[in-house]
């Protein structure tokens, strides 16, 4: 449809331009028709003024040079010629077929020049142009000559009228080789704008193929909307793709933040037995860093036995266990630690899903250190306790055995017997006020007192222990000491607990000093030993419940329960004093208790 | 038949009192030593035929002189007796370790002891 509007388009156009053609051609012949009759006029007037006037109308009928002039004419636009005088009347004349000079007067001063001028047409006849002047011998401006030739008309065009029809049909020729070339240039574009019909989809899927360039650009542009629109999509798509992934990101980052700050060791692995997470804290706990951990199996980084064999368990295709287990073992890579690893399957919603294995990697140092105090405290007092029942069972089987007259065994035996019973008592006690002390129960009953006695007491309780590792106990008193209030049995207890360290750590020909003094507001109570010292890494531990200086001092250590000091320091404490130490490896050690004064004036103190 | 010859080391007087009353009322000779040093010089003047040791002890400990008494003196096969109350397995395994050796527990009883010995050396006698 489109092509045929456009090959009538162009006949139009065709035709128009033939037709525009055909007038400037047809004014273009007038104008120079109009100017060869003003030349040929021109001309022919000149030069028939110069000829006599009888020569121009004289002599006899027809010969006349006017006469000569008409019969010689060459197209028959001649009309008349003629001689006139001024006024008009006709001194002799020539005229064509049906034609008659017009009796017009001159206009004034067609003596002294040539003119022209239009004549209109006659009745019948067709209009005219005259060309005057004045003839040349009887120059007295009394005759004149006059040629008149016709208006040229358009009648001469009809000769010219076959090139014309012949020049239509060359340019009319034209439109349909035009028509083709356009069709056949169209053609590649046809199929273009099909395609983008078809890509944009604009539903009508079964129309013919675009035949002008309007619904091409419209195919065009639909597409391209299409297009655009598509791509919005897609962006906005994209951007939502974006956001959500910077959420899991932010959730995924969240998560490893927790595990990291968890204060356990934990190691995630696939189910193949590739570690894929490991967080920082593993690395001090196995003594392995984390990049040699990653991405690796098992047997690649593990050196401890009894964790991999944990592992393996659920790493091997059998997946004999769906169950946790812990398994306690120390880490070959990291001194004196102790581990506890839990191992679980992770599963998804009703274990239908196994993503692999987590380990929980726990310090269980310190709980272990303590059950090992704990037992080796229970061991230590079996011991305490044993040595005194030994002694007593065996005594007790001497004395079944003696003789009835042998009296120094039987008193020796009773003796120890009661000797022994003592000591068992006193470990008993302890152990009574350390649970007493641990379980809130004990409340000391606080007396005004002078620590004199106490002190002295104390003193001589020790003498025979420090004479029977052949040391020297002194004790340095001041002449007055101020009262303080104090529970007098718990004190005891405290006081006897460090004379005893002093006297058990101390060495062969050494000497312990127990002194006391007055200091503003506090009585100072001092033991000091020529011992063996405590080193600045037992210091902060040796009031602690269970402990006992390190194992290169065990030979000393030895006897020790790891409560004395302890009971000392809770029961100093529960005294509203503190305990200090100040000791030299080497050379020994000092305890301070320090006890406030209880003012005179108050007399007996309740709290 | 001469006297058999009973080495004992312990740092408690009171134990070495009475088993020494003891043992040299079955007619052993008993020697006492304080710690594994005195025990060690003691063996230099004269082999026992029985070392009964305590392990806990100031100075040498009887975890340090049963194995080097067994050490010093390859070719003389005694009996060690290690008196014990400790409970701890790994107490035992160093002593089980050791050839001809053999526990004492705690709380002791003297008759017992000497009717182990008794027994110990008529075994050993019948043998030689």
């Amino acid at each position: 449809m489109k092509l045929n509007r456009i090959g009538i388009a162009l006949i139009a156009s065709a035709l128009a331009v033939i037709a525009l053609v055909v007038i400037l051609l047809i004014v273009r012949q007038q104008t120079s028709r109009a100017n060869e009759v003003r030349a040929k006029g021109v001309s022919l007037a000149r030069s028939l003024s110069t000829v006599p006037a009888g020569m121009l109308a004289g002599g006899a009928p027809g010969l006349s040079v006017l006469n000569t002039l008409f019969a010689y004419q060459d197209n028959g636009d001649l009309a008349y010629a003629a001689i006139t005088d001024a006024g008009g009347r006709t001194l002799g004349d020539v005229a064509g077929r049906g034609t008659f000079v017009p009796g017009a007067a001159l206009p004034p001063g067609a003596g002294a020049a040539f003119g022209q001028r239009t004549l209109p047409a006659a009745e019948g006849g067709r209009a005219l142009i005259e060309f005057y002047g004045p003839l040349a011998d009887r120059s007295q401006g009394q005759a004149f000559v006059r040629v008149g030739f016709y208006q040229p008309g358009y009648a001469v065009l009809a000769r010219d009228v076959s090139f014309l029809a012949l020049l239509a049909l060359m340019m009319f020729l034209l439109v349909p080789l035009v028509y083709v070339v356009i069709k056949r240039e169209m053609a590649p574009l046809d199929a273009l704008g099909r395609q983008l019909r078809q890509l944009g989809d604009t539903g009508s899927a079964h129309r013919e193929s675009a035949r002008d360039v309007r619904e091409l650009v419209g195919s065009m542009q639909a597409y391209l909307q299409f297009a655009s629109s598509r791509i919005a999509q897609l962006e906005h798509g994209s951007l939502n793709a974006t956001a959500d992934n910077q959420v899991l990101q932010y959730g995924s980052k969240k998560l490893t933040a927790a595990l990291q700050s968890l204060p356990d060791g934990l190691l995630m692995l696939a189910p193949g037995g590739l570690v894929t997470f490991a967080s920082d804290k593993v690395e001090p706990l196995l003594g392995i860093a984390v990049d040699a951990i990653l991405e690796q199996p098992v047997d690649a980084w593990c050196r401890d036995p009894a964790l991999r064999t944990l592992l393996g368990r659920y790493t091997n295709t059998q997946r004999d266990t769906l169950h946790a287990h812990s398994v306690d073992f120390t880490p070959a890579n990291v001194e004196g630690k102790y581990l506890s690893a839990t191992v679980q399957p992770l599963t998804g919603a009703h274990g239908a899903m196994a993503f692999g294995t987590l380990v929980v990697l726990r310090d269980v140092t310190r709980e272990q250190l303590a059950r090992q105090a704990g037992n080796d405290f229970v061991a230590h007092v079996s011991h305490e306790l044993k040595s005194p029942l030994n002694v007593i069972g065996m005594y007790a089987e001497t004395l079944a055995d003696a003789d009835a007259g042998d009296e120094t065994l039987r008193v020796e035996s009773l003796n120890v017997i009661q000797d022994e019973i003592e000591r068992m008592n006193a470990l008993v006690g302890n152990l009574l006020n350390v649970s007493k002390l641990e379980t809130g129960s004990m409340s000391p009953e606080r007396n005004r007192v002078r620590l004199d006695d106490l002190l002295r007491d104390a003193y001589e309780h020790a003498l025979p222990r420090a004479e029977g590792r052949q040391l020297r106990v002194d004790l340095d008193l001041p002449r007055e000491l101020e009262a303080v209030a104090i529970d007098k049995d718990l004190f005891r207890i405290a006081l006897n607990n460090l004379l005893t360290n002093a006297i058990k750590y101390n060495r062969p020909g050494g000497s312990v000093l127990l002194s006391a003094r007055n200091e503003d507001h506090e009585i100072v109570i001092s033991v000091r030993d020529t011992g063996i010292g405590i080193a600045a890494a037992d210091r902060e531990r040796v009031f602690d419940k269970f402990y006992r200086v390190s194992e290169r001092d065990a030979q000393a250590a030895r006897g020790g329960h790891g409560l004395g000091l302890y009971l000392a320091a809770q029961i100093v404490e529960l005294h509203h004093g503190r305990i200090v130490l100040d000791s030299e490896p080497g050379v020994g050690s000092t305890f301070s208790i320090h006890l406030n004064i209880v003012p005179a004036a108050t007399g007996v103190v309740t709290l | 038949m001469t006297q058999r010859h009973i080495l004992l080391v312990d740092d408690e007087p009171h134990v070495t009192r009475v088993l020494r009353l003891t043992l040299e009322k079955a007619g052993y000779v008993v020697t006492v030593a304080h710690d594994g040093h005195a025990a060690l010089a003691c063996m230099a003047a004269q082999l026992p035929d029985v070392l009964i040791s305590d392990i806990q002890m100031d100075g040498m400990d009887g975890r340090t002189l049963c194995p080097l008494a067994r050490k010093t003196y390859p070719d003389h096969d005694f009996l060690i007796l290690v008196m014990t109350s400790m409970t701890a397995l790994e107490e035992r395994n160093w002593a089980r370790a050791l050839h001809n050796t053999d526990f004492l527990e705690k709380p002791l009883s003297p008759r017992q002891l000497v009717a182990r010995l008794a027994k110990h050396f008529a075994a050993s006698g019948a043998i030689a």
